[in-house]
């Protein structure tokens, strides 16, 4: 047994444990993504990352040392992990409205932890294929909100108003308008629903709406 | 000069023509130069031989031959062509040496009228310590490195412990020549303390920085002296079975070094119980299918175990590396290092170096420089020394502007830090790593933010794509570097590129990753200006970029031939001729064409 120090809480874990386990047993959490204990242990995503005396290295796969000093987080450590989820994000093909996974991604449920503003209301609605209000010809604005109200109106199966705002990538976007257009959603109408917004609406957005529905 | 030297030197015979037979001669005609030798030697019927030999590292020179006739100085010749061999021997043997560019040897105190090689700027600052033999010893002789104390080395560390050659290593104070600088003893030291069945050591030949290439160098010159430093390291940790790392796209690199294993088994320096010692060991040539990430030791490992990716660290290779048993990688220079310093001595290595780190190193001095090539001083040279005294500054009219150190891993060092000192330290406080050692030297016509897009292009396809600030990382700063070079550069990406540079570095698996933003950072660093005139003017100062270039038609020096309209593709350039042409600068695509062809060089960029 080793004994280390996880935000300043000594713990004993076993010689041959990684950081993971004494931040766990220390009562602290990690964000995890590609981490599946007895599975996949390959270090590859980053977002685990933690201060080991001081050394920025991956929870997942470090092995403890005696008197280790472990920080969970700092201003430093969020920002890294903050940047690297967004790099996993760029690199996602976002269809939350055309997901099954809904309530069990990670990927929703870090970016919330997170604060990363990049996957739309969709993700937490719980319409799922036939009973989305878009398939229904009903302008809902869930997908180009986002995400974090656990969609109090769709659950009511009123359409999303988009009172939290456009998620902040150009791909969601430009992925939401072809789903309006490929279901029948006039571009009057999305644009009627989308007048709640009045001239605050980004240039960006309406150069994609133009570009989607002339193809 | 003593009796061995003098024996390669001059041979058996009456006149013996060395001729370097290495990837970089060959790529600069040196197989037609040998043929026209043995063409004259054989027409002649002189009682002559010509010598295979390894390269020097002028590369500057090449192809050279060096003739040396009894009873006269050994003469070099340069850039040579065949058609010149007959004319260069045949007013060599009349004892007439104008056109040789230098003397290795003479004996006495005659005047020839050519200078000696050690008077030479680029020869008489070098301390040839670990590359002594490259271009003097015929490469794929055993019996000639023998003959300049080869395998002496080894014999004495047979005679030794263990525990002594690790503490004579640690006495000498040698680092990794690989780029970290990791003491080579520690690494042996915790390898041979594994309790294990079996253990292994690995040559790490994978060079692959652009600019960088003495470790072929040295191995295609003097293979056998990297073998030696391998079965050293073998007994050392008291390991079985050696490799030999090589990429296959540098095959003469691995055939020589294939050829000195089979020799040194036929002397009985590898096999079962070498030199009566009782320790047995046996070494192998892989050929590595060449990927930049190789170069990580524990991607190394990987490639031999089957695929090239690396793993997160700890443990360490020095306690569960190839098969999971305990393995040693290192350098094929450090290795060479080794066998040096147990034929010669330690005091004669630590006479060399700074404090921390003793010894010499190879750099490799590539771009815009006059003399580029390898040079081997002593760590704690200055990069000015390197750049301006070894390999002769600028080419004419020019000024260099920083230097590359450390290739796409390393960072940018601008001209007003040359007096820095070459060692693992200083320059990684400044931003750049040692790396194995390639320097590029960057003149006042190279744009600073092209460079470092450059580097990232290459760290970029060479990522492995393992692990996600690498992956993804890496391909947004490409973007965005492409965005400020195309003249679309927004004010945040600088600082986009600050933030995600050092995320990259702090998070990544692997070394690959932890330093491949180093070249953005480091440009970023010491030439922000250079990247704000991108970013805010949209203006490139130093006019590489093509789209922040216009091209425009100087009206003084157009005599109006309409070469330029000639040449251009999309009818750009009007005019009558005689008189001075334009450009229209919206049809324009900046291909350039105008500007090489313009015979009297009208065409301006601007």
């Amino acid at each position: 047994m080793v004994k280390v120090k996880v935000n300043n809480v000594e713990v004993e874990v076993p010689q041959e444990a990684y950081i993971i386990d004494a931040v766990e047993k220390a009562g602290f959490r990690v964000p995890l993504l590609c981490y599946l204990q007895g599975l996949f242990n390959e270090a590859t995503c980053r977002v685990c990352v933690v201060k080991a005396n001081g050394r920025v290295v991956p929870a997942c796969r470090f092995p403890v040392q005696e008197g280790m000093n472990i920080v969970t987080s700092d201003d430093e450590l969020e920002k890294m992990r903050k940047i690297n989820f967004e790099l996993l994000l760029a690199t996602h093909n976002i269809h939350c409205w055309d997901c099954y996974r809904k309530s069990t991604c990670t990927l929703s449920t870090l970016s919330r932890e997170l604060g990363v503003e990049g996957i739309p209301v969709c993700s937490e609605c719980p319409l799922y294929g036939e009973e989305c209000l878009v398939k229904q010809g009903i302008p809902c604005l869930g997908p180009l909100t986002v995400a974090g109200c656990d969609a109090e109106c769709t659950r009511q199966s009123a359409p999303c108003i988009g009172c939290r705002g456009f998620t902040s990538s150009i791909d969601v976007w430009r992925n939401a308008i072809k789903y309006y257009r490929d279901n029948g959603i006039s571009r009057e109408h999305l644009e009627s629903a989308l007048s709640i917004f009045w001239v605050v609406i980004p240039v960006k957005l309406r150069e994609i709406i133009n570009e989607v529905y002339k193809q | 000069m003593n009796s061995a030297m003098y024996d390669i030197v001059y041979g058996r015979r009456d006149l013996r023509v060395h001729v370097p037979l290495s990837s970089c001669t060959l790529a600069a005609g040196s197989r037609e130069v040998y043929k026209a030798v043995e063409d004259f030697i054989n027409r002649k019927g002189i009682n002559a031989e010509v010598h295979r030999v390894g390269c020097t590292g002028l590369c500057y020179l090449d192809p050279w031959i060096m003739v040396a006739g009894r009873g006269l100085p050994a003469a070099i010749y340069v850039n040579v062509r065949h058609v010149d061999v007959e004319k260069i021997l045949a007013r060599y043997l009349n004892r007439d040496f104008t056109g040789a560019y230098a003397l290795r040897f003479k004996e006495g105190n005659v005047d020839y009228g050519v200078p000696l090689l050690d008077e030479k700027p680029e020869w008489r600052n070098q301390v040839r310590w670990v590359s002594r033999n490259c271009g003097l010893v015929d490469p794929e002789s055993i019996d000639e490195y023998i003959m300049t104390g080869g395998y002496e080395g080894l014999r004495k560390a047979l005679r030794m412990k263990r525990e002594e050659v690790i503490e004579t290593v640690k006495k000498s104070g040698l680092r990794g020549r690989g780029g970290a600088g990791f003491p080579t003893w520690l690494k042996w030291k915790i390898t041979y303390e594994q309790r294990s069945d079996e253990k292994y050591v690995i040559c790490n030949g994978d060079e692959g920085d652009p600019g960088a290439f003495m470790n072929r160098l040295l191995a295609e010159s003097d293979p056998h002296r990297v073998i030696e430093g391998l079965i050293i390291a073998g007994y050392a940790v008291g390991a079985t079975k050696g490799y030999v790392f090589v990429r296959a796209e540098k095959p003469l690199m691995a055939d020589r070094l294939e050829k000195a294993v089979i020799e040194a088994r036929e002397r009985g320096f590898l096999g079962e119980n070498i030199l009566g010692s009782g320790f047995s060991f046996d070494i192998e040539v892989y050929r590595s299918a060449g990927a930049f990430v190789c170069g990580e030791e524990t991607a190394l490992i990987a490639a031999i175990e089957g695929r090239a990716r690396p793993r997160q660290r700890p443990p360490y290779p020095a306690t569960s590396g190839l098969w999971g048993k305990p393995t040693v990688v290192n350098n094929v220079e450090t290795l060479a290092h080794v066998a040096t310093i147990f034929q010669f001595g330690v005091d004669e290595f630590t006479k060399y170096g700074t404090e921390k780190s003793k010894g010499t190193k190879m750099f490799c001095v590539t771009g815009a420089v006059k003399r580029t090539g390898v040079y081997e001083v002593p760590i704690g040279t200055t990069i000015k020394k390197l750049v301006y005294e070894l390999a002769g500054g600028p080419v004419e009219g020019k000024k260099i502007k920083a230097v590359q150190v450390g290739g796409p891993s390393g960072g940018c060092i601008p001209s007003n830090l040359f007096d820095l000192e070459l060692d693992y330290e200083t320059l990684q406080s400044y931003g750049a790593i040692m790396g194995s050692g390639g320097l590029v030297v960057i003149d006042d016509s190279g744009c600073m933010v092209n460079v470092a897009k450059y580097f990232t292009d290459f760290t970029l396809a060479e990522s492995c794509g393992k692990c996600l600030p690498c992956r993804v990382g890496m391909k947004i700063m490409n973007e965005t570097l492409e965005r400020i070079v195309n003249g679309e550069g927004r004010e945040e990406d600088l600082e986009i590129l600050r933030d995600l540079g050092v995320t990259v570095i702090k998070t990544s698996l692997c070394g690959l990753g932890g330093s491949a933003p180093n070249p953005v950072l480091s440009t970023l660093r010491y030439f922000e200006n250079e990247y704000r005139e991108h970013v805010e003017n949209k203006k490139c100062p130093a006019k590489v970029c093509p789209k922040l270039v216009t091209y425009v038609i100087n009206e003084e020096k157009c005599r109006g031939c309409g070469v330029c309209a000639k040449y251009c593709p999309v009818n750009a350039i009007t005019g009558v001729p005689g008189k001075p042409f334009t450009i229209d600068s919206s049809k324009c695509i900046k291909c350039g064409s105008c500007l090489v062809n313009c015979p009297f060089g009208a065409v301006e960029k601007a």
